[in-house]
C-alpha cells in the first residue's frame, strides 16, 4: 500500500514535469502577446519603446530554455509567479477560486448521485419494461442536450417564470442549486448506461444465481450484490469526471457567474496570462493524479479480489 | 457474517461519499457567508427598496479578479475611487478631485486638490496623499506608468505639480482614466497589499463590505461622503459574461440596472412596463483596416469603391436591431472633435464607376478583372466581445458580390497577430475604443503612426505628420478638437480604414431608479445621485 503511494507520488512529479513542459511550449508557439495585454489596461496609446520596456522588465525577451528554468525555479521554491494582468499572486487567485469549484462538485456529484443510481438500478431491474424506457429516453435526451441551453432552460424556469432561486452569483446554497443540477445532468446518461448493463451483467452471474437459491431477497441482491459489482466501472469514470469537475467547468461557471477555476482560467487563456495559465495546469494535474490514486483505493474497497491479490502480495 | 460485513462496508462507502459531498457544500457555503450581509434572492432584492434600507443591484458583464484601483476599472466604476478629474455628459474634462489645474509649461502641471474631502478611512484629501497614491500607482501598474510617462511630483499643502517624462499636453486627459484613481496608501499600510486589493480605500461614495472574486462586491454608503450623502444605504454589483443570464436576471426583477443587453432579447423585456432599455451611444468604432502592402487595397480607387459598398444602414438596422448610428470618422460625430459630415451611403453605381478608372471591368461571368485576374479579396474576421463583428464582413460580402467583387472572409482569434505575422490580407475587421478619455490625441497617435499599438499593419498617412505634430505639442482643448477634426478629414481622405459603425451601449434600466443615466464612457455606474423609489 505504501509502496504503491510512494509511486504514484514518484509518477505525480514526473506527470506535472512534463504538463508544465507542454503548456509552456504550447503557450508560447501560441498567437497573441502578454506584453499588449499588460499595456492596454489602460486603453491608451503604447509605444514600441513601452513594449520593450515590459518584455524586458518580465523576461519575456530572455530565450524560451531560461524562461521555462527561470519559472521552474521559482515553482520550486514555492512561488507560482504573478498574474500579469492585475499583478495578484497566482496561487491568491487559484485559493479564492478553489473554494467555489469544490462547492459546486460537491452539488454535482450529488445531483449525478441521486440522479444515476436510481435510474440504473430501476432501468437493470426492470428491463425491457417502461421504467427502463423511461430511463433510456432520460439518458438520451440528458446526453443530447448541452449544459450551456440546460443551464439557460433552469435559469428560465425556475428563476425568471417561478422566481424560485437567483439567476447567479455566490452566497448561499439556492446559488448553488441551478449550476449543480446543470452539471449533474449533463453528466448523468453516461452513469445511467453504465450501471444498467453493469447490473444487468452481475444478475446473471452464478453467485447472483447462488443468492438467490438461499432465498435472499430480491432488491437486497440487487443493492447489496450487483449494484456493488456494477460500481467498479463507474469507479473509472468517475475519477475522470472528479477530476475535471475540480479544474472547474468553463460553461456552466461562466453562465451562472460561478466563481470558480474554470471561468478563471478561461479568462487568462483570453488575456495570454502565461503565469496564471501554468499555475492551473500545475493544479489541475495534482487533482488528475490524486483522483486517480482514490479511485484505485475505492477498487480495494469495492472488490474482495483486489485486497486479497494485494494482501497475498500478487 | 462475511457477507454482512461486505454489504456494510459497500454502504459505508456510498455514505461517506454523500456525507462528504453535503459537509463540503454546507462547509462552503457557510463560509462564503461570511463578511456577506445577505445573498442578493430574488425576494430580497425586490424588498429592499420598500424597506428603510435603500439597495440596488447592477449586473456589469466583465468579470474582476481584484478591485486594485490601479489595475482595474471596478473600483470607479463601483463608486469606491475617484478621480482628479472627469467626463461630464458632453464628454468634456471637468474638475473632479482636483478643483482647478493649469500647465506651467510643455511638461509641467499644477493642480489644486479640493479642501474637505476625507478618504473613507477618515484621513484627509491633500497633495501629500494624491502623490503616494500616483506612486503606488506606477509602480503597481506598467500600463499606467506607461500611459502617464510621470518624471517627477512635487506635493505641499493643496497644491500637486507634475512634471513629465516628455513634452505631454494631453496630459490631463489621462487622468479621468479609472485607473488613475486616488487611493488611501495609508490605508494599504495599515491592511496590506492583498487584504487592500479586496477592499480599497477610496474617496467615493460607496465602500466595500464584501467582494466575491470574478462574482460580486457588496457596498455600503460613505456618511461622509464630499458631494452629498449618498441617496443608497447599500448596492450589490455583480459580474456575468453571458448576455442571456444577464438579460434573465433584468427580466425577473433580480436586477436593477443591467449593462450590455442583447439587441436580439429586447422584444421581451418592451412587454414588461416597469422595465426599461436605455440605448447609449458608445465610444467604440467598428472599422475595416486595410492592408498596405496588398497590391489590390493599396489603390485609393479600390478602398473607395469598398466603402461605398459598406451598407452601413443595413448594418444599423439588420444587425444591430437600430442600436449603433453609422459612421464617417475613427470618433463617434456626437463628439466635440467628432466628424459632423453625413456617413457614406451604399452607392453600387458610384464603386463601379471607380473601380472601372482603376482598371477593372467585368467578365462575361459578371465578376470584376484586371489583366485578365479576378477581384478577389480576404477579409479577415473575428469575434471579440462584440457579437455582431463576425456578422459584418457577411453583409460587405454579398453587397460586394452584387458589384462582381469576391470577398473570402477567413475567421481568426487575433487580428492583431495574424495582420503582424501575415501579408496575404486585404482587409481586416478591426474594433476600438477610440476616445476613453474624450480626447482623440491617444488613438490618433496609436492608429496612424507606424509602430503605434492599434496599427499592427503599419499604416503611415504622410500628409497626417505635421497635424499629429502640432497636436502633440497642444494643450488648449479647443485647439486639439480643431486639429483633431483636421485629422480626421485628412484621414477619410487617404482612407486607410473604412469606418463602418459605432454601435450603442444597451442598459436595462429598473423603472424604480432614479438619478442616474448611463454614459458612454462607461466609467460613472455607482454614484452617490443614484436612487430608488
Amino acid at each position: 500500500m505504501l509502496l504503491q503511494l510512494f509511486s504514484r507520488m514518484i509518477q505525480l512529479i514526473f506527470v506535472l514535469l512534463m504538463l508544465s513542459i507542454a503548456t509552456f511550449l504550447l503557450m508560447k508557439m501560441a498567437p497573441g502577446d502578454p506584453v499588449l495585454t499588460i499595456l492596454k489596461a489602460s486603453e491608451g496609446a503604447v509605444s514600441q519603446l513601452d513594449q520593450e520596456q515590459v518584455r524586458e522588465q518580465l523576461g519575456l525577451n530572455l530565450p524560451l530554455i531560461q524562461q521555462y528554468g527561470l519559472w521552474l525555479w521559482s515553482v520550486l521554491q514555492l512561488d507560482l509567479g504573478r498574474s500579469l494582468v492585475n499583478n495578484r499572486a497566482v496561487w491568491d487567485l487559484m485559493m479564492d477560486r478553489l473554494p467555489a469549484t469544490i462547492n459546486l462538485t460537491a452539488g454535482a456529484v450529488i445531483v449525478l448521485l441521486l440522479v444515476s443510481v436510481p435510474l440504473g438500478v430501476v432501468a437493470a431491474k426492470y428491463k425491457g419494461k417502461w421504467p427502463d424506457h423511461l430511463s433510456r429516453l432520460f439518458a438520451l435526451i440528458g446526453a443530447s442536450i448541452p449544459s450551456f441551453w440546460l443551464g439557460l432552460l433552469l435559469v428560465y424556469a425556475f428563476a425568471f417564470k417561478l422566481n424560485w432561486l437567483p439567476t447567479m452569483g455566490s452566497g448561499d446554497i439556492r446559488h448553488l442549486i441551478l449550476p449543480s443540477i446543470t452539471l449533474g445532468f449533463v453528466m448523468a446518461p453516461e452513469y445511467i448506461r453504465l450501471l444498467r448493463s453493469g447490473i444487468l451483467d452481475a444478475l446473471s452471474q452464478e453467485y447472483v444465481r447462488a443468492a438467490r437459491a438461499r432465498g435472499i431477497a430480491e432488491w437486497r441482491i440487487l443493492a447489496k450484490h450487483a449494484l456493488r459489482a456494477a460500481l467498479l466501472p463507474v469507479m473509472t469514470i468517475f475519477g475522470m469526471s472528479l477530476s475535471g469537475l475540480l479544474a472547474g467547468s468553463v460553461v456552466t461557471e461562466t453562465l451562472f457567474a460561478w466563481p470558480g477555476l474554470g471561468s478563471m482560467v478561461m479568462e487568462a487563456i483570453i488575456q495570454r496570462n502565461y503565469p496564471v495559465i501554468q499555475g492551473y495546469v500545475l493544479l489541475t494535474g495534482v487533482f488528475v493524479v490524486t483522483a486517480n490514486i482514490l479511485v484505485d483505493l475505492s477498487y480495494r474497497l469495492l472488490d474482495p479480489r483486489i485486497r486479497a491479490k494485494r494482501g497475498r502480495g500478487v | 457474517m462475511s457477507l454482512w460485513i461486505r454489504s456494510k462496508r459497500s454502504t459505508v462507502f456510498l455514505g461517506f461519499i454523500l456525507m462528504l459531498c453535503l459537509s463540503i457544500v454546507l462547509f462552503g457555503c457557510t463560509q462564503d457567508k461570511v463578511g456577506n450581509t445577505s445573498s442578493g434572492s430574488p425576494s430580497e432584492t425586490n424588498n429592499s427598496s420598500s424597506s428603510a434600507s435603500k439597495h440596488v443591484t447592477i449586473i456589469h458583464s466583465l468579470p474582476n479578479d481584484t478591485l486594485d484601483p490601479h489595475n482595474t476599472w471596478i473600483a470607479l466604476r463601483a463608486g469606491i475611487t475617484e478621480t482628479l478629474l472627469r467626463l461630464d455628459e458632453n464628454m468634456e474634462i471637468t474638475p473632479w478631485l482636483a478643483s482647478d489645474w493649469e500647465a506651467k509649461d510643455e511638461r509641467t502641471w499644477i493642480f489644486t486638490i479640493r479642501e474637505g474631502i476625507k478618504f473613507q478611512d477618515g484621513s484627509l484629501l491633500n497633495a501629500e496623499a494624491v502623490k503616494a497614491s500616483f506612486e503606488r500607482g506606477i509602480t503597481d501598474s506598467k500600463a499606467l506608468d506607461a500611459a502617464l510617462k510621470i518624471d517627477s511630483i512635487e506635493a505641499s499643502g493643496q497644491k500637486l505639480q507634475i512634471t513629465t517624462r516628455e513634452p505631454y499636453p494631453a496630459f490631463p486627459t489621462e487622468l479621468v482614466h479609472p485607473t488613475t484613481s486616488i487611493i488611501s496608501v495609508a490605508a494599504e499600510d495599515s491592511m496590506g497589499k492583498v487584504a487592500f486589493n479586496s477592499a480599497p480605500v477610496g474617496t467615493g461614495p460607496f465602500m466595500v463590505t464584501s467582494f466575491t472574486s470574478g462574482s460580486e462586491i457588496r457596498l455600503t454608503r460613505f456618511d461622509d461622503y464630499w458631494d452629498g450623502k449618498p441617496k443608497l444605504n447599500e448596492a450589490t454589483f455583480k459580474f456575468n459574461a453571458d448576455a442571456n443570464v444577464r438579460t434573465l436576471a433584468y427580466q425577473s426583477k433580480q436586477a436593477d440596472i443591467v449593462f450590455h443587453l442583447s439587441p436580439e432579447m429586447l422584444v421581451s423585456i418592451d412587454a414588461d412596463s416597469e422595465l426599461d432599455v436605455n440605448s447609449v451611444t458608445s465610444l467604440r468604432t467598428h472599422y475595416f483596416t486595410y492592408n498596405p502592402a496588398s497590391s489590390k487595397v493599396s489603390d485609393i480607387h479600390v478602398r473607395q469603391a469598398l466603402d461605398k459598398l459598406i451598407d452601413r444602414d443595413a448594418i444599423v438596422q439588420d444587425i444591430m436591431l437600430g442600436h449603433a448610428s453609422p459612421a464617417n470618422g475613427p470618433f463617434n460625430a456626437s463628439l466635440s472633435f467628432g466628424n459632423k459630415e453625413g456617413y457614406q451611403k451604399v452607392d453600387e453605381a458610384g464603386a463601379l464607376q471607380l473601380l472601372e478608372n482603376a482598371g477593372y471591368s467585368k467578365d462575361s461571368d459578371g465578376k470584376l478583372q484586371k489583366d485578365g485576374k479576378p477581384l478577389t479579396l480576404k477579409l479577415i474576421a473575428f469575434t471579440g466581445v462584440n457579437p455582431e463583428l463576425p456578422l459584418i464582413p457577411q453583409v460587405v460580402q454579398s453587397e460586394a458580390a452584387k458589384a462582381g467583387i469576391t470577398i473570402e472572409i477567413v475567421s481568426v482569434e487575433y487580428p492583431e497577430v495574424y495582420i503582424a505575422d501575415h501579408t496575404d490580407w486585404d482587409i481586416s475587421t478591426t474594433s476600438y475604443l477610440t476616445s476613453p478619455r474624450g480626447d482623440g490625441g491617444s488613438f490618433l497617435n496609436s492608429a496612424y503612426v507606424p509602430g503605434g499599438s492599434y496599427n499592427p499593419a503599419n499604416i503611415e498617412v504622410k500628409e497626417l505628420k505635421p497635424i499629429l505634430k502640432e497636436l502633440n505639442e497642444t494643450g488648449d482643448t479647443e485647439k486639439r478638437n480643431q486639429l483633431t477634426q483636421q485629422a480626421v478629414t485628412m484621414i477619410n481622405k487617404a482612407m486607410p480604414h473604412s469606418y463602418i459603425i459605432n454601435p450603442n451601449i444597451l442598459v436595462g434600466l429598473n423603472n424604480r431608479v432614479t438619478g442616474w443615466k448611463p454614459g458612454p464612457e462607461e466609467f460613472y455606474i455607482l454614484t452617490h445621485t443614484l436612487d430608488v423609489k
